[in-house]
């Protein structure tokens, strides 16, 4: 539930939600969403967004001063801010944008919270799991498998399928499998493939992130 | 009553209907009444493995069908004592039956065999379909090759989702020279990744090839090596412990078998 979570920044292809829960005075809420919005500004830098926040209606003058802080805080520009009724559609599309680069996805600063589904069995050839969020699996992927997280992917163990992490853009989603000997694996647009060469007897639990738009794989 | 024992693969050729004559074969051997029932239709061979081939008036297309009664179609193996063939239609196709009448044949053969081996075509669709329809256990049969092991492993995905619980696997045309060379997954390689137990290994032997020309499975022929393999998953199958069948023809067969059987699915 987003109650007693504070104030909860929701991110999709379209742009950026915050969410405000009931009863936060509206000084709380400037002084949260600051914070967050610090902590963040690296997911945001440079990139244009349109925002609506949910929950309680502000004053013109709160919603003013909200929007100021987005300005001058995340480094993004702020297309549009509006507040978002009681359905629960997304903020209107972006503009149009530049060409690739200028485009970038917006998501939960926090990847660390995540909601997430729990696979206990192997993962077999010609089965795909797909998840809006976070997917844990507690024995093996095999090949032909394929598991598709808008968040991270963790194998508890041996990882020789297909996994495919943020898949919904987010770059900073991780792979990590106890033992990681996978066909492929892809996080956000980058993909990378196992070396044709690879050696299969690597135990150590490893993992997978993005480093300037590669996929790097690391011992843990 | 008895138990109904599908034998499938996935992939084609990797020793399915051998598998099914020589486990029908030795469990007669051993006294026990047993109905082979072959369910590739269209591309029937399992008569001609059990040398039954010109024996066939009816077939199990004409049983589902109607145009006879069960016990017209079942071919008694004169050289076993208990052991009977359905044959498979030759001219007919996957589709001539369902599962819901294969069902009802295997609890028909259940009352009065003590097991009914159900031979399955290669492939995930009808056929497969029909031949899982009605069995309490399944034995997944592959070569190690990296292609049979993934087949192998989408059927056991399969069998789960169908509620055929824990599948045994049985590994067919091993050659220790080539895994020792390590051209070869080895035993080990293929049930990590499978993760299932296994029923039994049985080496790649000309004897196989002899055997099934002559119509004679191999299983009763006391020189062959796949034969000697098959003796023992035939007791496997009957609930008997048996050690794997040392295929080095050395040392160090003890802990190997503890290796084995020590795996549990994940
Ligand atoms: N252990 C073995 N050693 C040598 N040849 C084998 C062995 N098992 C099967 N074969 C041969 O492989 C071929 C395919 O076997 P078969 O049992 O017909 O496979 P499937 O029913 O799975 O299609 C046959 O020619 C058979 O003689
Ligand atoms: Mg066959």
């Amino acid at each position: 539930m987003e109650e007693g979570r504070g104030i909860v920044f929701k991110g999709n292809a379209e742009g950026l939600i915050i969410v405000i829960p009931q009863g936060y005075t509206p000084e709380e809420i400037m002084s949260e969403t600051e914070a967050k919005v610090s902590a963040a500004s690296r997911f945001f830098k440079g990139a244009k967004i349109n925002v609506a926040y949910r929950g309680p209606k502000l004053s013109d003058e709160d919603e003013a001063r909200l929007k100021a802080i987005l300005d001058e805080r995340s480094g993004a520009v702020i297309e549009s801010f509006s507040r978002q009724e009681e359905s629960d559609l997304p903020p209107k599309k972006a503009a149009p944008a530049a060409p690739s680069a200028g485009i970038r996805r917006f998501f939960t600063s926090d990847i660390n919270e995540d909601s997430c589904k729990f696979i206990r069995s192997t993962v077999r050839g010609g089965t795909r799991v797909e998840y809006d969020g976070s997917i844990v699996v507690i024995g093996d992927v095999n090949p032909g498998g394929e598991i598709i997280a808008s968040g991270n992917v963790i194998v508890l163990g041996t990882l020789r399928g297909m996994v495919h992490a943020g898949a919904a853009g987010n770059r900073d989603a991780f792979i990590y499998a106890l033992s990681l000997k996978p066909t492929q694996i892809r996080i956000a647009e980058a993909i990378a493939r196992r070396p044709d060469d690879s050696d299969d007897h690597v135990l150590t639990p490893e993992i997978a992130t993005v480093k300037d738009g590669l996929i790097i794989v690391e011992p843990v | 009553m008895g138990e109904v024992i599908v034998i499938t693969s996935g992939k084609g050729g990797v020793g399915k209907t051998t598998t099914t004559a020589n486990i029908g074969a030795g469990l007669a051997l051993l006294g026990k009444k047993v109905v082979l029932i072959d369910t590739d239709i269209g591309l029937r061979n399992l008569d001609v493995v059990m040398g039954l081939e010109n024996r066939i008036v009816y077939d199990i297309v004409d049983v589902m069908e109607g145009a006879c009664r069960l016990k017209q179609a079942l071919i008694k193996d004169k050289r076993y004592e208990g052991l009977y063939l359905l044959p498979a239609a030759q001219t007919r196709d996957k589709n001539s039956i369902t599962p819901p009448q294969m069902v009802k044949l295997c609890d028909e053969l259940r009352r009065e065999f003590d097991y009914i081996l159900v031979d399955c075509p290669a492939g995930i669709e009808q056929g497969f379909k029909n031949a899982i329809a009605g069995a309490d256990r399944a034995f997944v049969v592959t070569t190690p090759e990296v292609s049979a092991v993934r087949d192998a492993d989408r059927i056991i995905g399969l069998l789960e989702a169908n509620e055929i619980r824990s599948p045994k696997l049985l590994i067919n045309r091993v050659r220790q020279d080539m895994v020792k060379r390590g051209d070869m997954m080895s035993i080990e390689d293929i049930i990590d990744i499978l993760a299932i137990d296994l029923i039994g290994v049985v080496p790649d032997d000309e004897n196989i090839i002899i055997s099934t020309n002559r119509g004679e499975p191999a299983v009763t022929d006391n020189k062959s090596q796949a034969g000697q393999a098959y003796r023992n998953i035939t007791k496997r199958v009957m609930g008997e412990t048996v050690p794997l069948l040392d295929l080095n023809g050395s040392e160090g067969l003890l802990s190997k078998m503890k290796k084995l059987f020590g795996i549990k699915p994940a």
